[in-house]
């Protein structure tokens, strides 16, 4: 529990100094346990996303960095993408399978605007309303298939 | 195309295939992983004590000669085995703990380590390794290393103490995957030709090196040992014809200080014969 408080101190000072393009933290959000934030990102400029706000929500386990964080797109405006539900959850193989402790916050959202600066079509995933219908709560249970990384 | 897995559900015929739309299939097959993840750590240290290598002999049936005649020849050999945990991290775990228990006898080695992990971090940052999550990885690593250097953990209880705290365990196991990582990446014009044809080295190494509980192959080994410079000897235990083990050094020709068994899947280390006193 130290360890992961430690850590999660470090990164939020980090994302603070130096927030990725677009992304900033929503200060309120971040609770003295640090295990729940909430992120604000905005579409990049020269997508099909430019101008469009979002907010993605990070919670920790106690194991984290070594398991990794559960992230899901919250609030009135879930991205239109193929591989973002529209309940919010993201299908994305550093989320679950291929974390690593090297991996942080930082680099979650850098890979989930670059998600999004690479479409190049708007359309929700094709099995969208069967998952959102059965899913669990937790994006963590589900056996995600990753086939393709071109998106 | 991609999604999650119960989707492929939506095509089957629920009555034929006793398919229940009202379970959750992926989070009842996620639970039943966890349960035996669980029941595994519950009856196995992430590095267990040393235990006489005879008990391998009443491992395998009686008649089962290729076994039985393998395990005989280890035993002329070794006469100690150390279980770790079987979670994927077997080998970089059983890897690092030999070689932690070898560092304390030998006060020159470890001061050798100590600047050739400090060189490893400011290599990992200049591969493009994100500063921030390496200073705080290597800074675990070094807290367990100088543990050593101030005798604060100078003996094998200390040391499994060290090895069976989950937090600072795994810190221990993610350095030692990030520097074999690193390494693969700085030589991957050699080593990309050992890989799949179309995989990168570097995605391979996001993919099967950096991640926690990803098995290793000999590519991670031969990186491993490679770029701390220290050489491990791996005896394979498996159905391969003969009455001797197969066994391997990495790299090559070298002397090594750590000494491994390999069964089909898992590493244990092995305790030589003549260490004993």
């Amino acid at each position: 529990m130290a360890s992961m408080q430690k850590r999660l101190q470090r990164e939020l000072k980090s994302i603070q100094t130096e927030p990725p393009p677009g992304v900033s933290i929503n200060q309120n959000s971040v609770g003295s346990s640090l295990t729940q934030w909430i992120v604000d990102m905005e579409g990049a400029s020269g997508t099909l996303y430019e101008g469009e706000k979002f907010q993605l929500q990070f919670k920790f386990s106690s194991k984290y960095p070594f398991d990794s964080p559960e992230v899901t797109f919250i609030g009135p405006n879930i991205p239109i993408h193929p591989h973002v539900y529209s309940n919010g959850h993201i299908c994305l193989s550093i989320l679950t399978e291929d974390w690593s402790p090297a991996l942080s916050v930082q680099s979650v959202c850098l890979s989930i605007v670059s998600m999004l600066s690479s479409c190049t079509e708007k359309k929700r995933p094709p099995d969208n309303s069967l998952y959102v219908k059965t899913c669990s709560k937790n994006p963590k249970k589900t056996k995600w298939w990753y086939h393709d990384e071109k998106v | 195309m991609e999604g999650p897995s119960n989707a492929e559900s939506s095509s089957k015929d629920p009555v034929k295939d006793g398919w229940n739309p009202d379970i959750n299939q992926d989070e009842a097959i996620i639970a039943q992983q966890r349960q035996i993840e669980k029941d595994i750590a519950d009856s196995i240290k992430l590095v267990g004590d040393k235990m006489d290598l005879s008990f391998l002999l009443s491992e395998y049936p009686d008649e089962d000669d290729v076994y039985k005649n393998k395990i005989k020849s280890l035993l002329k050999k070794y006469h100690l085995l150390r279980r770790t945990r079987p979670d994927g991290n077997c080998f970089f775990r059983g890897f690092t703990f030999a070689y932690f228990e070898y560092l304390i006898t030998d006060a020159q080695e470890l001061d050798r380590f100590i600047d050739v992990s400090n060189k490893i971090k400011d290599d990992l940052i200049a591969l493009g390794f994100p500063s921030f999550t390496i200073e705080d990885i290597h800074e675990n690593f070094m807290n367990a290393l100088n543990s050593l250097k101030t005798k604060e953990v100078s003996n094998e209880e200390q040391l499994l103490n060290l090895f069976n705290e989950q937090g600072t365990s795994d810190y221990l196991v993610v350095f030692m995957r990030l520097l074999t990582s690193g390494y693969l990446q700085k030589n991957q014009e050699f080593y990309s030709s050992f890989l799949d044809s179309g995989l990168t080295m570097k995605n391979f190494c996001s993919h099967e090196v950096e991640p926690l509980n990803k098995e290793s192959d000999h590519i991670h080994i031969i990186a491993l040992t490679s770029a701390i410079g220290v050489g491990v000897c791996i005896n394979y235990l498996d159905r391969a014809q003969g009455d001797q083990v197969t066994v391997h050094y990495f790299p090559d020709n070298c002397d090594p200080k750590i000494y491994l068994l390999y069964r089909p899947g898992h590493y244990d280390i092995l305790y030589l014969r003549k260490d004993d006193v």
